[in-house]
């Protein structure tokens, strides 16, 4: 995501706001991280609905436990962590842990389509990968969460979150292809004209 | 889907980038209903926030509460029907926790209907056994339980990581609750050591939080 942890911080006074049951301190926390948060699970799970009760339920066992929060550990790495395992809870209560086995890996010389492709490709791209397989794509690129953390998450071993990464990308990679070939023909207005 | 919040980035610069920098220069989005005035509304009820103000619609809580009742009440009932021929003997798991008492009471019923029944004595044995077993389990889970909710507020604030842990585990002990509601009888015994398992690996997370803060380290 484009927000770094430092951006993501809170002030240890509106913790300890929150800590007295302030309202409002609450409801600045959740405002700092509605879009953090929903936009994580939205990426793992690619389902509206099921990634706003991701952001309920994460939000709300956070401010259930502020009490215990230690301000020597960064809030969004805390806050992230159990956002991260609502959304990966849903899936295996959803049974939704099939993966991508077909994909291959394929190396050549081109440039990834991924260069030209518009945000909306890629994550229409994104949402047609399997759950799982999207997931740890997501956790390792972008969370930054490494192959033992990722396979310790997931209950599952290194070469499965190794495998899933080189998969989806490889499937990411068909998936944006055809657009990418294409866009070069696309007629802009001006030059229609 | 959703709210794109950072139109403007709709479409790609037109420089190299890699899959990583592709992906996390995906726009944010928003849920298209905020989760906030159900969340307020919870936290009022449960106590741990200010009463919400009444823009904030309470009224999923509301209807909560309308069903909440006669379940609460229904599901009593039913305990004390499932519950009371079991009183009536010495049988230590009897009083487990309230929420789990329900499907421990009944399995342990459906033990004893089946022990009396069989005319195998190897079987008997083993029906007694594995009560016996089970019964011990459903004892250690209480008493670490209680442990747990005893000490909860007295313990030293965890850390992030062991917060996350702490909450994962708490998930699963759920998901564990929720198969033994639907579990068959011969699949009670694995579910509760799990269950325990999971209750020890709690105990052992807030244990050293617990130490620090009877001995007032590490309180901030």
């Amino acid at each position: 995501m484009n927000e770094s942890f430092a951006q993501l911080e809170v002030p240890a006074s509106l913790i300890e706001r929150a800590r007295g049951g302030d309202l409002a301190a609450f409801e600045q926390i959740y405002r700092r991280f509605e879009r953090p948060v929903y936009t994580l699970a939205l990426r793992m799970l690619a389902d509206a609905e099921a990634a706003r009760d991701v952001l309920h339920d994460a939000m709300l066992k956070v401010f259930q436990r502020i009490d215990q929060y230690r301000n020597d550990a960064p809030f969004w790495a805390w806050l992230r962590q159990i956002a991260m395992n609502e959304a990966l809870m849903r899936l295996r209560r959803e049974h939704r842990t099939d993966v991508d086995s077909d994909s291959e890996q394929i190396v050549d010389g081109a440039a990834p389509p991924w260069v030209r492709a518009d945000s909306l490709a890629l994550e229409r791209a994104l949402g047609k990968l399997p759950a799982l397989t999207r997931s740890v794509l997501w956790m390792y690129h972008v969370e930054g969460y490494s192959h033992p953390e990722i396979a310790e998450l997931v209950g599952k071993t290194i070469s499965f979150s190794k495998s899933q990464v080189a998969r989806g990308t490889a499937r990411l990679r068909d998936l944006l292809a055809p657009l990418a070939e294409t866009e070069p023909c696309r007629i802009t207005p001006s030059l229609a004209l | 889907m959703s709210n794109h919040t950072v139109p403007g980035t709709m479409k790609s610069p037109p420089e190299m980038k890699s899959l990583p920098e592709a992906l996390r220069a995906l726009p944010q989005v928003a849920p298209e209903r905020s989760a906030w005035p159900q969340l307020a509304a919870q936290l009022a009820a449960q106590g741990i926030a200010g009463t919400a103000p009444t823009v904030l619609a309470p009224k999923p809580a509301r209807r909560n509460w309308r069903w909440a009742v006669p379940a609460a009440l229904a599901a009593g009932i039913v305990l004390v029907a499932v519950a009371w021929p079991l009183l009536q003997r010495p049988a230590p798991a009897v009083g487990a926790l309230v929420a789990t008492a329900a499907p421990v009471a009944a399995s342990i019923q459906t033990n004893a209907a089946n022990s009396t029944n069989t005319t195998s004595t190897q079987s008997a044995t083993d029906a007694r056994n594995a009560d016996t077993q089970l019964a011990s389990l459903q004892q250690h889970s209480q008493a670490l339980e209680r442990w747990l909710h005893e000490t909860g507020r007295a313990a030293a604030p965890l850390s992030g990581q062991d917060l996350a842990a702490a909450a994962e585990i708490e998930d699963m002990i759920g998901l564990v609750d929720g198969q033994l509601n639907s579990a068959p009888q011969e699949s009670e015994l694995p579910l509760w050591q799990h269950r325990v398992a999971l209750l020890e690996d709690l105990t052992a997370l807030r244990y050293s939080s617990y130490k620090l803060a009877e001995t007032g380290v590490a309180l901030r």
